[in-house]
């Protein structure tokens, strides 16, 4: 690559190195066109945290085959946990998996540190032909005649031009609101992720996860474990570390005056919990935000010479069961660079133009989970979904087990004992049982 | 006028971790920066350049740096140069300076050189007056402030301003070619624009190998002084003080209260030969533990 | 050690912090306006320190720039929030 001269356009410039934008940047240099990426960090994924399992491994497989033997991969996941707490019990379901696509090619799901793992993925970027720009933050977009036309960058002589801008700039995404196609978010339909990397040595790894080579587990965590904040919590498997976090909805958070961190160490004593993470050293806190409410708070998806993808399109799933983002940033990426080197073929950029985006979306399967999760987070961000029931699940199983002389219950009038002690009534109970299946079944 | 700035790519001290057990450094934890005593010169040295004066930036390290010395032309510097050999083993202070100011007399020989005083890593201070020793200039260090105006530009002279103990400041004049160690974080780096930004990423940085330099192994070789070891800071044994058992309660306490001092009776040392005055002065510090006893 | 403070968790976070700040939070609305004080509880960094007044005493150089103060913030123009200059702030190595 030589240098460029100042004035010069670009067909595409992709704001933000995240997943969403290199896989941007990618397909679209991969497909001929001149790429900018800009990037607000000192290097890709400076600024960015997931938990971090990266559920996407079959789509890059089909962009860089067998991917996961160059880049810096931690563990492969083939054990998933879903626990439900009370404040001294967990009740665990635990699903593994040793083959099928799980325990071999191309895989399921890696745990991936984002520092390491974007800075992979944006030099795939690069190196298909992407121009790669760090250290480079985005103020505003530019508009002609009611087009965007290109983005200002906060530096001397930061105005920059392309026909096609894809703004990949996550959840607090300045860019699409700029652009008018989002509104300003509410309290409840963001969540906080306070997460922490505590280095373990891979042999105690090894035998206290009962992991052979590069397996790797992911743990999910709701019920009493945020106390009454909405929210739950995840511990996952690195090579010589341990991934874990808390997740709380914003304004749970401001309701119940609740520090993050307070319910982070909270977590971390937890009489299951702890036992994990003995011995381990704390290597680094972090803190991100999450848009939790998916469907309802995407934005328009495209303008005239705009289109949105990722975070920045609320295009993740974080729905109690899941917690996945970075597979559908790619996904939307790739959405938005299909669309992107359509509309240059035709040599038209309006938001008809654009429009396939919709399409795109769809093959991709990103806004059809979407559309079928739509009714999911509103529901599992509530109180009863994310503490109480998984509360009482876990209560339920300590009387179950409990031998202390008294008579045995059966289940059945133990559950219902249960439920009547918890001020749920009949009906709501019947109401949230059918929302859950609402969201999930069908 | 020319002027060679002299940058050093740094650890962050932020990310240095040590590791208890190996007593090493965990190499994967470090992100690496611009040294700020450099930072400064370099913009220090951007502000001074004349019109017709150019700044050029030397780093003696590996490839790595070479994105550093980008940054130092985006922000506006004319030209950069890389020293590194796989015959360098160390950098340090001692060797740099050997190689850089074979650098600058290959790059022709400028009117001033501009070092950040310390850096932030190895900090020993002595890469200005080193560098001077090598080129035969002379050096001011601790150097606070600089101006030259354009009647200095003939004349070839120069005011700096230094830093002496306790803030006191003292102001000299010195003729160039000359080298200044300069105190750290003066001024930020400007920010550069976007365009040059973009242009200097993919700018190819000159390499200076030795046999560029005119130089061999050998003369990299330098027994005089070996570094053995790096330990830890250790506080040293203190004398403490002890109340005397022999006194009753209530003079034990005042005692204590007093932390050993005893009251107001100092001793003046008004007659004697200055060696004597001096000797008694150890003596007392020996006594009340500030010293530690001779063998 | 597993269990930590938040001194000792923030020690592990590396900022480059720039010359000037990129969040100002304008304290006379604090005062006189908030009852919620919401900043000062959900701030992962714990940057928001509630002053005898009722004012806001606040520090942008260890940030996480994640912008959940503004979201939680239900006073306007009480935090006027940006990102740092580009290559400043924090800067993750693990997460
Ligand atoms: C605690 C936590 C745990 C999570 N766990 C998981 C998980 O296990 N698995 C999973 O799949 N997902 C997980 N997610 C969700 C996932 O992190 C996101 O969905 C995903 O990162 C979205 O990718 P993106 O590329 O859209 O945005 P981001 O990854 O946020 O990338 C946006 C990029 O744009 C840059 N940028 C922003 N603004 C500007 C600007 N103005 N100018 C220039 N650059 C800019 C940023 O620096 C950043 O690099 C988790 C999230 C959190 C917070
Ligand atoms: S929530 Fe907003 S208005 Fe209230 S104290 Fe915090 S910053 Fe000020
Ligand atoms: S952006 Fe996040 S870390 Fe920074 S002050 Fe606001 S809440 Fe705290």
């Amino acid at each position: 690559m030589t240098a460029l001269p100042a004035k010069e356009q670009f067909d595409v410039i992709v704001v933000g190195a995240g997943p969403a934008g290199s896989a941007a940047a990618l397909l679209s240099a991969r497909a001929g066109l001149k790429v900018l990426l800009l990037e607000r960090g000192e290097y890709p994924g400076a600024k960015n945290v997931s938990g971090a399992v990266f559920y996407g491994s079959a789509i890059l497989n089909q962009l860089i085959p067998n991917w996961w033997e160059q880049a810096p991969v931690e563990r492969y996941i083939c054990r998933r946990d879903i626990a439900f707490m009370s404040p001294t019990t967990a009740v665990a379901l635990d699903f593994r998996c040793a083959g099928s696509g799980y325990a071999t090619a191309p895989y399921n799901g890696f745990s991936v540190l984002r520092p390491k793992f974007d800075r992979w993925l944006a030099a795939q970027a690069e190196a298909a032909g992407a121009f790669l720009l760090t250290s480079a933050v985005v103020d505003d977009v530019l508009w002609d005649d009611g087009r965007v036309v290109g983005v200002r960058v906060r530096r001397e002589q930061g105005e920059i031009y392309g026909k096609v801008v894809i703004a990949c700039d996550g959840v607090n995404s300045f860019l699409a609101k700029k652009a008018g196609l989002q509104r300003e978010f509410h309290a409840h339909e963001l969540s906080l992720g306070v997460k922490e990397v505590i280095g373990l040595d891979p042999a105690i790894i090894q035998d206290r996860f009962h992991l052979t080579g590069n397996e790797g587990i992911a743990f999910e965590y709701l019920g009493a474990i945020t106390e009454d904040v909405h929210g739950g919590a995840f511990l996952y498997t690195n090579r010589d570390s341990l991934s874990l976090g808390v997740i709380g909805q914003v304004s749970s958070l401001v309701e119940r005056r609740k520090r993050p961190y307070e319910l982070l160490e909270r977590f971390k004593a937890h009489p299951a919990v702890a036992p994990l993470v003995r011995g381990g050293k704390l290597r680094e806190y972090s803190a991100h935000l999450i848009p939790e409410s998916g469907w309802a708070m995407q934005p328009k998806l495209y303008t005239d010479g705009l289109l949105v993808a990722g975070d920045a399109a609320g295009f993740c799933l974080a729905a109690g069961l899941y917690l996945e983002g970075m597979n559908y940033a790619i996904q939307s990426g790739l959405a938005a660079a299909e669309t992107a080197i359509a509309a240059c073929r035709r040599g038209n950029f309006s938001a008809r133009s654009l429009a396939v985006y919709r399409k795109h979306l769809k093959q991709r399967h990103v806004s059809t989970d979407f559309r079928a999760y739509r009714h999911a987070p509103s529901f599992v961000n509530g109180p009863r979904l994310q503490n109480l029931y998984p509360e009482m699940i876990a209560r339920s199983m300590e009387q179950i087990f409990r031998v202390d002389g008294a008579p045995k219950r059966k289940i059945l009038p133990l559950a219902y004992r249960m439920v009547r002690q918890s001020e749920i009534r009949p009906g709501q109970l019947l109401r949230d049982a059918y929302q859950v299946a609402r969201a999930y079944l069908w | 006028m020319r002027i060679a700035v002299c940058l050093k790519y740094v650890p962050d001290p932020g990310t240095i971790e040590v590791d208890p057990l190996t007593g090493l450094i965990a190499a994967d934890r470090l992100l690496y920066m611009l040294n700020p005593a450099d930072e400064s010169a370099l913009e220090l040295a951007l502000r001074l350049r004349p019109p017709q004066g150019t700044v050029t930036v030397f780093n003696v390290g590996p490839v790595e740096a070479d994105r550093l010395l980008q940054e130092a032309l985006a922000a506006g510097a004319d030209a950069a140069v890389r020293v590194w050999d796989s015959a360098i083993s160390s950098t340090k202070p001692m060797i740099t300076t050997i190689l850089l100011a074979a650098a600058l007399r290959a790059a022709e020989l400028p009117d001033l050189v501009l070092c950040g005083g310390h850096s932030v890593d190895r900090g020993s201070g002595t890469v200005p007056a080193l560098l001077a020793e090598h080129l035969g200039w002379p050096v001011v260090t601790e150097v606070t402030q600089f101006e030259m105006q354009p009647d200095e530009l003939q004349s070839g002279r120069m005011r700096v301003q230094r830093r002496l103990a306790r803030g006191a400041r003292a102001e000299s004049e010195v003729t160039l070619p000359a080298i200044l160690g300069l105190e750290t974080g003066l001024v930020h780096l400007r920010q550069a624009s976007l365009p040059s930004l973009m242009r200097v990423k993919h700018t190819p940085i000159p390499l200076y190998g030795l046999e560029e330099l005119g130089l061999s192994p050998q003369d990299l070789h330098f027994p005089a002084m070996t570094l053995h070891e790096v330990m830890p800071p250790r506080p040293r044994a203190r004398v403490m003080f002890t109340p005397d058992c022999h006194r009753s309660a209530p003079e034990r306490v005042a005692q204590i209260l007093s932390a050993g001092v005893a009251g107001k009776a100092g001793q003046i040392l008004d007659s004697g030969t200055p060696e004597q005055q001096a000797d008694a002065i150890i003596d007392f510090l020996r006594q009340h533990g500030f010293l530690e006893k001779s063998p | 050690m597993v269990m930590t403070t938040h001194e000792e968790k923030m020690r592990t976070v590396r900022f480059r912090v720039a010359a000037t700040p990129h969040i100002v939070v304008n304290s006379e609305i604090c005062r006189n306006e908030c009852s919620v004080h919401a900043c000062v509880y959900v701030c992962p960094a714990n940057l928001f320190v509630p002053l005898d007044d009722g004012g806001i005493l606040f520090n942008y150089e260890q940030c996480f720039e994640c912008g959940t103060c503004y979201i939680a913030c239900n006073q306007e123009n009480a935090i006027r929030w940006s990102y740092p200059d580009g290559g400043y702030g924090v800067t993750f190595r693990e997460s």
